[in-house]
């Protein structure tokens, strides 16, 4: 956010140089690899002992359910909704891909930004614009005014499809804030408002929660989301209870 | 500028010329988008040169249009279909002009590509698909993927990409995504120019009825591809999300149609779909992203239960040959007794859905096709007809006019007709008009007057008349009557016997107009804009505090906040009725006249045996109303007679030939219609 202060990162990025880390497959990649992992299998970016790094945790992180969620995207055009004022699949940052073809449950992944606890967007950020918003609970999210549209945060990115995007309209990198800066969203966004994915969700596919997730795997991100399971009404019946139907009687019609 | 939640503009591809236009999406919009503007376009490279016969579909001049309406890729619940228009080869007698649509996530690429819909005329000189990569279009070679089946071909132009889709950006000229094209395609049923071809994107969003897969195999076209990394405005992204939430709170769902029966199994179909449950499946019995209708039963037998994995994998071949599977599927009478089933030749039950599939087994069973005929069966191994390997034959067969299935390629009408047995579709077959099977028998009075006076069965499946639970019948048709606002509770009087069917029943000019109202309704919100017909209409939820629908507030809400126009509800039906009337002068150029509105004769007897989704249908006996048991409905000529001219003359159509008069098109703006009509003497 625009005026927002960052001691946090600015302190981090001076203690902090590029380090490699392990990805789920044990390769070791540098900070600037294009792509690392695939989103369903990736291994959170480990640091080592000497490099550990002492971002603040955010106070929110947006878990998913890939195997209930729908397939149906509206998640990511109301992410661009709200922060764009128009919808758009590649301005969405959260980044959900049907592979119809494919068999359940590998034919829908959803890749999300985890708020890494290490974020190294936010530490291979060469203007600070990539930081940890202490004003909006740690959220790691980008100044759109600082960035310089290097790119460096969407290469650093452990995840593959990185999870900061690129607007190829204004030429800089945005990401996932949980809702902070989103100016066309009728409500308050950010971790202590509403976030416009979750609420839009019609799968209770989506949420979010204050614990940091285990950061091993994806299982802490990626859990059964949904309410224990009611027992269906067949096919074409109503629900209980009587409507209250106040509408009039009709007048004697004519003959 | 384009007008929010429009992409602006309008492929237009000649694939004899290889031409490649963008139209100007503006021009179009007082036809309401989708199918309307897919009627605007038919007149205007179809119609207005003149130089063909409107009568054969496969005629290289037809054109085929995928349109989108103003919904898709906004995230409007259930909203975002693809609307697919041309000169169906399924219909019969004549190719009318016709429509279905699909649902899934094409609409919404397309709508990112910047385009609200691509029109496709000419014949390619060898098999191609069209490329559309943002605002780039290409014509690609095809000749590899003309023999696949529609998941392999789409698999296929994937593949062409290189692209790990999901797991990696990819970098276009325009943009990035991370998503795969989106592809529209027919098998070899669309290839073999069949008239039972559907066009399938991704698993299982299918556009079948119309058989505009065989549409795409005459113009030597594959499939559409496209991938967009554009951006749709929203007028009013606020608007949008207070329209929704109030719907949410509002309108109470409690399941809905179609869909999984449990979290684990749904998945929508279009994107932006909100209902909850959906229509598709993710791990359901039946196949990958399908959805519960007709090819998930595809070789479901009546008499017969088809075990589970054969019932998914006759899904799955129906899915990939591309068969439009309501017609080529197995069902037949289904059990309803009622007092007259006996006066049928088949057995004591209602004939429902009597599909090709089901039909060819009784003309085998009859002695009309097989050993000793001149119709040899080969290469369907008739003896093995309860098992997986007659199944795959039957469709491998059908798809590639092999042996038999060339004939049965033709449709059920075709084939019956071959066969020297038109008067089956009265009896055996029951088709109601046009060629189509009856969808159950006779599924509703304004679903029956629907299919008459359009070109298919419109297969709208909103009309929830049926008796309701807590409310009175009284009660139930006024809240009808105030949410259609045309506040006449008699639109909703199924009497259908005595004088009274005349008074304020089903030949009254209350069904005229409600009737009309639903065309309207249909031609605009359903086909142009691409709300879901299991979303939309919603006249009646019993689940609200007075039983109101969201229908008629809903659907301007949404529209205006995305368009930013200020439409009133009526205005849409306007637009509609505009669409509707251009399409009556299509028909009326093919041939249509009120001399052939006639319902096939079984509607006209005791038991024609309306079966519906509701039997217990609301009555007016004079002097009050209650729901009555209506199994036995049907119709009388002189009725539908005294329908007919209420209805034309409700459409200011000239009631003695059925064709619009020059005043109505001309109130519509329609001058142009008008004028062409007077030219071919065909004005009313
Ligand atoms: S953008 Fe990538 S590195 Fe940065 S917080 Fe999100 S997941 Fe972690
Ligand atoms: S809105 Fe929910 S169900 Fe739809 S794609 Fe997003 S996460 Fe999946």
């Amino acid at each position: 956010m625009a005026g927002d202060k960052k001691p946090e990162t600015e302190k981090a990025e001076k203690r902090f140089s590029r380090r490699a880390f392990v990805v789920g497959s044990g390769t070791a990649l540098a900070g600037g690899a294009l792509t690392a992992v695939s989103g369903t299998t990736a291994m959170a970016a480990q640091g080592t002992k000497k490099n550990a790094i002492d971002y603040p945790l955010s106070t929110k992180y947006l878990v998913y359910d890939s195997k209930h969620c729908a397939g149906c995207l509206s998640c990511m055009m109301a992410c661009s909704m709200v922060h764009e004022g128009a919808t758009s699949l590649s301005l969405a940052r959260i980044q959900v891909h049907r592979a119809v073809l494919n068999q359940y449950p590998q034919d829908i992944v959803q890749n999300i930004c985890r708020q890494c606890p290490e974020p190294l967007c936010v530490d291979n950020c060469p203007t600070g614009a990539c930081h940890v918003s202490a004003e909006n609970g740690n959220v790691r999210l980008i100044d759109q005014e600082k960035c310089i549209g290097c790119q460096t945060c969407m290469r650093s990115c452990p995840y593959s499809p990185h999870r900061p995007i690129w607007n190829p309209v204004t030429k800089k990198a945005t990401k996932c804030d949980l809702c902070v800066d989103t100016p066309y969203y009728n409500k308050k966004g950010g971790p202590d408002g509403t976030q416009a994915c979750v609420e839009i969700c019609p799968a209770n596919a989506l949420a979010v929660v204050d614990k940091l997730p285990d950061q091993a795997d994806n299982r802490g991100y990626d859990r059964n989301l949904q309410p224990p399971p009611k027992k269906a009404p067949p096919f074409g019946a109503f629900p209980k209870g009587k409507p209250k139907a106040k509408t009039e009687a009709p007048k004697a019609p004519a003959n | 500028m384009a007008t929010p939640g429009f992409g602006g503009k309008i492929l237009l591809v000649n694939l004899s010329t290889k031409e490649i236009r963008a139209l100007d999406s503006e021009k179009y919009e007082m036809y309401g988008g989708g199918h309307g503007t897919a009627t605007a376009l038919f007149w205007e490279f179809c119609v207005a040169p003149g130089d063909w016969d409107l009568q054969d579909a496969f005629n290289p001049k037809n054109m085929v249009a995928l349109m989108t309406g103003a919904m898709a890729g906004t995230a409007t619940p259930a909203a975002s279909r693809t609307s697919v228009s041309g000169l169906s080869p399924q219909c019969y007698p004549v190719q009318w002009f016709c429509h279905s649509n699909f649902g899934g996530a094409f609409a919404t690429m397309m709508k990112f590509a910047g385009w609200d819909g691509v029109a496709v005329i000419g014949k390619a000189e060898s098999p191609v698909y069209i490329n559309i990569v943002d605002d780039k279009v290409t014509l690609e070679d095809a000749k590899a993927l003309w023999g696949l089946d529609s998941w392999k071909t789409q698999e296929e132009i994937w593949k062409r990409t290189g692209v790990r889709f999901g797991e990696e950006w990819w970098h276009l000229d325009g943009g990035y995504s991370v998503q795969r094209p989106q592809i529209v395609t027919t098998g070899p049923a669309g290839t073999n120019m069949t008239r039972v071809a559907s066009l399938i994107h991704g698993g299982g969003s299918g556009a079948g009825q119309g058989g505009f897969g065989g549409v795409f195999g005459s113009k030597n076209l594959k499939a559409v591809a496209v991938i967009g990394t554009g951006s749709i405005k929203i007028a009013d992204p606020k608007g949008l999300k207070n329209a929704r939430e109030w719907w949410d709170k509002t309108w109470p769902r409690a399941g809905g149609g179609f869909g999984g029966f449990g979290p684990a199994s749904v998945s929508s179909c279009c994107a932006g779909c909100g209902i909850p449950r959906m229509c598709h499946n993710r791990d359901r019995t039946y196949s990958m992203d399908s959805d519960d209708c007709a090819e998930s039963t595809w070789y479901s037998l009546v008499d017969h239960q088809t075990p589970t994995e054969i019932n998914q994998k006759g899904t799955d071949i129906c899915q990939q040959l591309s068969l439009n599977a309501m017609e080529t599927c197995f069902m037949g009478p289904m059990s309803f007794p009622t007092d007259h089933n006996k006066d049928f030749p088949i057995q004591p039950k209602i004939p429902a859905y009597t599909a090709l599939g089901w039909y060819m087994k009784k003309m085998y069973d009859m002695g009309i096709i097989g050993p000793g005929t001149k119709y040899d069966t080969s290469p369907l191994p008739m003896d093995a007809f309860k098992s997986e390997q007659f199944m795959e034959i039957y469709g491998i067969a059908l798809a590639n006019r092999i042996g038999i299935g060339d004939l049965l390629a033709e449709g059920t009408a075709r084939f019956a007709e071959k066969l020297g047995r038109t008067d089956d579709f009265n009896t055996l077959c029951r088709l109601t008009m046009w060629g189509y099977q009856d969808h159950w028998s006779m599924p509703g009075v304004e679903w029956a007057y629907g299919n008459l006076l359009d070109s298919r069965d419109i297969n709208n499946h909103d009309m929830s008349v049926g008796r309701k639970r807590g409310i009175t019948c009284e009660q139930f048709v006024n809240i009808l009557a105030e949410r259609t606002l045309g506040k006449d509770p008699f639109w909703f009087d199924y009497t259908w016997e005595g004088d009274r069917a005349y008074k304020t029943g089903i030949y009254s000019e209350s069904t005229a107009k409600w009737v009309a109202w639903h065309q309207h309704y249909w031609n605009y919100y359903k086909e142009s804009v691409g709300f879901c017909d299991w979303g939309y209409s919603q006249l009646y939820n019993q689940a609200h505090a007075q039983g109101y629908g969201h229908t008629p507030e809903i659907e301007p809400k949404y529209l205006n906040a995305v368009t930013g126009r200020n439409h009133t509800f009526q205005d849409g039906l306007e637009i509609g009725r505009r669409a509707w009337n251009l399409k009556r002068a299509i028909f009326v150029l093919q041939g249509r006249h009120r001399k052939m509105e006639n319902f096939t004769g079984y509607y006209y007897r005791p038991g024609a045996s309306y079966c519906g989704y509701a039997s217990e249908l609301p009555i007016y006996d004079g002097t009050k109303w209650d729901w009555q048991n209506c199994r036995e409905l049907y119709f009388t000529r002189e009725g539908v007679d005294t329908f007919k001219t209420l209805f034309y003359k409700e459409e200011g159509w000239n009631p003695d030939s059925g064709y619009p008069t020059r005043k109505t098109l001309e109130d519509l703006n329609m001058k142009y219609a008008a004028d062409h009509l007077q030219a071919k003497d065909k004005l009313g």
